[in-house]
C-alpha cells in the first residue's frame, strides 16, 4: 500500500508538472485596445505579422473585430474564428452591412458620399441584371430587355433610371432549360460570386473583389490585373451555355489587356481601367441600371475633347472637394487648392488629371503612378466629325496594331 | 499514531471484505472527493465569472484564456462534474447490485438518489452558465419541457427560469440555482447521507451470524486507500483537463444562429432522443420521472433481499431489482448512443 501511495503521489506530481509545462508553452497574449471600441482584443497574438490593411483603417483605431467579427478574447483559433463575418472576407455582400456599414462608415447618406454599400449592391456588377435580362429575353422568358431579376433582390426607392426593384433570380424556377443552364454555368462574374478555379480568376468577393489586391489589403489603386480576374478571361458560349477559357497566355501587357478580338488605342492598354472608368461606372451610382452600357459613359472625348470643345474642367476652390479625398486615399498626385482638374459630363472629378499652364494636361496613373502628358484634340489635325465620338470611331485611326 | 481529524471521520475498524475496492469500486468516496474539487474550483471561477447576459460568455473566455491557469481550473471543474455523474451512477448501481439498500439503509438510499438528481441538475445549470451559442437551444428545449407538466408546469417554469424567453432571462436564476439553490441542498443531503452511512452501520455487510469472513481493517488503512483513490482520481482529472478542454462556443449576441448547437448535454441525450418519438410531456417528463420513481421504490416494493445477501455482489434474492436497474441503465445507454 505504501509503495502504491508513493508511486501514485509521484505520478500526481508528474501530471502537475505537465500542467505547468503545458501552460508555459502557450504564446504570450498580445493585447490591442482599438480606440474606436475601447474593448481589448487578442487577435494579434497570432496575426501580428499580417500586412496593414490600409492607411484608412489603422489597426490601432479599428482593431480587427470591428470589421471581421470573431471572439475577441479567445486564444483558441477555432473559437476565435468561429463567429467571424464572411470567413476571412468580411466584405462579402452577405455580411458587408455588419462589417463595413454604419452611417459614419460605408452605409451613410448619399449627401455625405458614404452610401458605398447601397451603390455596390444596386450596381450592375452585383445585380448582373443586364446579362440575366438579355438571356431571358433571348430564350423567350420575357418580352423585352427591361431587367426584372438580379442576383439578389434589391430595391431603389429614389430611382433615377425608372427601375425600382429587382427580384432574386432563381434559375430553377425557369421553364427554359437554356436559362437553367445559364444559371448553373454563367453566374460566376458578379462580384459576390465565388470565382472560377485557377490563379487567373483568383479574387475575393464583395468589396474585396476589387479592392483587395494581395493579402490583407484594401486599396483604391486597383490595377488592371485585378479587373482582369473577371474581365478578359474568356467568353461565354450562348449555344452551349458554357464558359470558354481564354487559351492564350499573354506575356506582354498589350496582349493581356483585352481579348485578342479587341481593337484598342495605346492609352487603353497603357493606362489602368480605373484611370478612365470612374467610381460611379465601376461601383454603381446608387441606381439600379438595366445593363453595363447604361452605366458606362466615359469616352475618349471626356479627356481629349473634340475639335470643337475642350474637355470639361473644374478649379478646386473647396478644401472639402471630393477630389481631395480621393487624392488622399490614393496619393499619386499632390492636388492643391486652385488646381484645375478634368471632370466628366456628370461632374465626376478626374482628379489625377490636371491642366498645365501651357494648355496641355498632366496625368498620374492611379495604379502605376506613371506620369503622362497629353494634348486636347482641339487644334490638332484630327478630322473626326464632332458628333461621332464613340470609341470605335477613334479606333479607326488610333488602333494599335502589333 | 494519534488519529487525526480525518481519521475520526471514519469508524475505528471496518470489515475487510466490504472495504475492498472491488466491492465498493471506491465510488462513494470518489463522489465526495469530486464534490470537494467542484467546490474549490467553483469558488475560484466565481472570482472572475460575471453573471450577466452580456458578459457571462466573455467572462468564461477570460477565465479560459487569460486568468493564469484559469483554463485548467475550468477544465477541472468541468471534468469533475462529468465524472461525478458517472461515478454517482456507478455508486447507485453498486448499491443495487450488492443489495446494500436493504433495511436499515432504505432511507439513506433515497437520500443518495436525491443527491444524484441534484448532481444532474447542478451539471445542467453549470452547463447553462457558459451562456454562449452552444446552450440556447438545449436550454429552450429543456425548460419548455417543464411547461408541459399539467397544472403546475407554468409555475415550475417561472420558478426555474424566471419567466419569458429562457435564452434572455434564465441566467440569473440558473446562477443562483447553481451556486445556492442546488449546492446548499447537496451539502446538507451529502452530510446527512454520510452521517446515515455511519448511523446505519457503515458499509453494508451481512449480519454477524451470516458472515463468513470476520477480518476487519483499521481506519488508518481505510484512509490510506481513500488517499490512493483520491490520487488516482486526481491524476485522471489532471490528464483529462490537460488534453480535453471543456466545451466553449462563441458568445451569444441576440438569438444564437440557427446552426448553433442543438444537441443536449451528454447526460440528457437519452431524453432528447425520446423527444423525437412524440408527446414531450410523456417522453420528456413522464418517462424520466417514472424511471426515477421505479428506482426510488426499489427498497420499498421490490422483493426484500435476504439478510445474508446484503453486501454481496449479485445475490439471488434481489434479482428483480438487478434486472430493473440493468434494463434502465441499458435503455439509457442505448438511447444516448442513438442520439448522434
Amino acid at each position: 500500500m505504501r509503495r502504491l501511495l508513493t508511486l501514485s503521489s509521484f505520478l500526481l506530481l508528474l501530471s502537475i508538472i505537465l500542467v505547468w509545462w503545458n501552460n508555459s508553452r502557450q504564446p504570450k497574449p498580445i493585447e490591442l485596445i482599438p480606440t474606436l471600441t475601447g474593448q481589448p482584443e487578442y487577435c494579434l497574438t497570432c496575426h501580428a505579422d499580417l500586412p496593414k490593411i490600409s492607411a484608412s483603417h489603422p489597426v490601432e483605431t479599428f482593431g480587427c473585430v470591428t470589421c471581421h467579427g470573431g471572439e475577441r478574447l479567445a486564444l483558441n483559433a477555432d473559437l476565435a474564428h468561429s463567429s467571424m463575418r464572411g470567413g476571412a472576407n468580411p466584405s462579402d455582400l452577405s455580411v458587408v452591412e455588419a462589417s463595413c456599414g454604419g452611417t459614419n462608415c460605408h452605409s451613410g447618406s448619399e449627401a455625405d458620399d458614404r452610401h458605398h454599400i447601397q451603390r455596390v449592391t444596386t450596381s450592375i456588377q452585383s445585380t448582373y441584371a443586364g446579362a440575366i435580362a438579355s438571356i431571358r429575353f433571348t430564350f423567350g422568358a420575357q418580352v423585352d430587355l427591361t431587367p426584372r431579376y438580379g442576383i439578389n433582390a434589391v430595391t431603389d426607392d429614389e430611382t433615377q433610371t425608372g427601375i425600382t426593384s429587382l427580384l432574386a433570380f432563381d434559375p430553377l424556377s425557369e421553364a427554359n432549360p437554356s436559362i437553367q443552364k445559364f444559371g448553373e454555368e454563367c453566374l460566376t462574374c458578379h462580384i459576390n460570386a465565388m470565382p472560377r478555379e485557377g490563379e487567373d480568376y483568383s479574387r475575393q468577393t464583395g468589396c474585396s473583389a476589387c479592392h483587395s489586391v494581395g493579402e490583407h489589403t484594401l486599396t483604391t489603386a486597383i490595377p488592371y490585373t485585378q479587373c482582369n480576374t473577371c474581365h478578359n478571361r474568356g467568353n461565354y458560349d450562348l449555344r452551349t451555355m458554357t464558359f470558354t477559357k481564354r487559351d492564350d497566355h499573354p506575356i506582354l501587357r498589350i496582349d493581356d489587356y483585352y481579348q485578342p478580338i479587341g481593337v484598342f488605342t495605346k492609352c487603353e492598354y497603357t493606362l489602368d481601367c480605373i484611370d478612365c472608368h470612374t467610381r460611379s461606372e465601376s461601383m454603381g451610382d446608387g441606381d439600379i441600371h438595366k445593363d453595363q452600357a447604361s452605366i458606362e459613359y466615359v469616352q475618349c472625348k471626356t479627356c481629349h475633347g473634340t475639335l470643337d470643345e475642350l474637355p470639361l474642367t473644374k478649379t478646386l476652390t473647396d478644401p472639402n472637394d471630393i477630389a481631395f479625398t480621393l487624392a488622399f486615399l490614393n496619393p499619386v498626385i499632390d492636388l492643391k487648392l486652385g488646381d484645375t482638374i478634368l471632370v466628366t459630363e456628370k461632374g465626376e472629378p478626374l482628379w489625377n488629371i490636371r491642366i498645365l499652364p501651357n494648355g496641355t494636361y498632366e496625368m498620374y496613373g492611379k495604379a502605376t503612378r506613371q506620369y503622362f502628358t497629353f494634348r486636347p484634340v482641339m487644334g490638332t489635325a484630327c478630322e473626326q466629325n464632332p458628333d461621332e465620338q464613340e470609341s470605335h470611331y477613334c479606333h479607326e485611326c488610333h488602333a494599335v496594331e502589333h | 499514531m494519534r488519529p487525526s481529524f480525518f481519521h475520526h471521520l471514519h469508524p475505528p475498524t471496518i470489515p475487510a471484505a466490504q472495504a475492498r475496492w472491488r466491492h465498493t469500486l471506491g465510488a462513494g468516496g470518489t463522489t465526495v472527493f469530486l464534490m470537494l474539487v467542484l467546490g474549490v474550483t467553483g469558488i475560484l471561477e466565481m472570482f472572475y465569472y460575471v453573471p450577466n447576459p452580456e458578459e457571462a460568455a466573455l467572462s468564461v473566455q477570460v477565465i479560459t484564456y487569460h486568468v493564469p491557469y484559469g483554463g485548467f481550473i475550468r477544465n477541472l471543474h468541468y471534468w469533475s462534474a462529468q465524472l461525478l455523474l458517472i461515478v454517482s451512477a456507478v455508486h447507485l448501481l453498486r448499491v443495487i447490485f450488492t443489495a446494500a439498500y436493504g433495511h436499515p439503509r432504505r432511507f439513506n438510499y433515497l437520500l443518495g438518489l436525491g443527491l444524484f438528481v441534484l448532481a444532474i441538475m447542478l451539471d445542467f445549470t453549470g452547463y447553462i452558465l457558459r451562456w454562449d451559442q452552444g446552450i440556447c437551444w438545449p436550454l429552450t428545449t429543456g425548460t419548455n419541457l417543464i411547461k408541459t407538466i399539467p397544472f403546475i408546469g407554468d409555475f415550475l417554469f417561472r420558478l426555474a427560469v424566471g419567466g419569458g424567453d429562457a435564452c434572455k432571462t434564465a441566467l440569473t436564476r440558473f446562477y443562483t440555482w447553481h451556486l445556492f439553490g442546488l449546492t446548499i441542498p447537496v451539502v446538507v443531503l451529502g452530510i446527512w447521507h454520510a452521517f446515515r452511512v455511519r448511523r446505519d452501520g457503515g458499509i453494508a455487510v451481512p449480519p454477524p451470524h451470516a458472515r463468513t469472513d470476520n477480518v476487519r481493517i483499521s481506519r488508518n488503512e481505510l484512509v490510506r486507500r481513500e488517499v490512493l483513490t483520491m490520487f488516482i482520481a486526481s491524476i485522471l482529472l489532471v490528464l483529462l483537463s490537460s488534453f480535453f478542454p471543456a466545451p466553449i462556443a462563441p458568445a451569444m449576441i441576440g438569438k444564437p444562429s440557427p446552426d448553433a448547437e442543438t444537441r443536449a448535454p451528454w447526460f440528457f441525450l437519452w431524453v432528447q432522443q425520446m423527444l423525437k418519438w412524440g408527446d414531450p410531456f410523456i417522453f420528456g417528463v413522464l418517462i424520466p420521472f417514472g424511471i426515477l420513481v421505479i428506482l426510488a421504490f426499489i427498497p420499498y416494493i421490490f422483493p426484500k433481499p435476504a439478510d445474508s445477501d446484503i453486501g454481496t455482489w449479485f445475490p439471488k434474492s434481489n434479482r428483480l431489482a438487478q434486472v430493473a436497474a440493468t434494463v434502465i441503465a441499458v435503455f439509457i445507454i442505448i438511447l444516448t448512443l442513438l442520439n448522434r
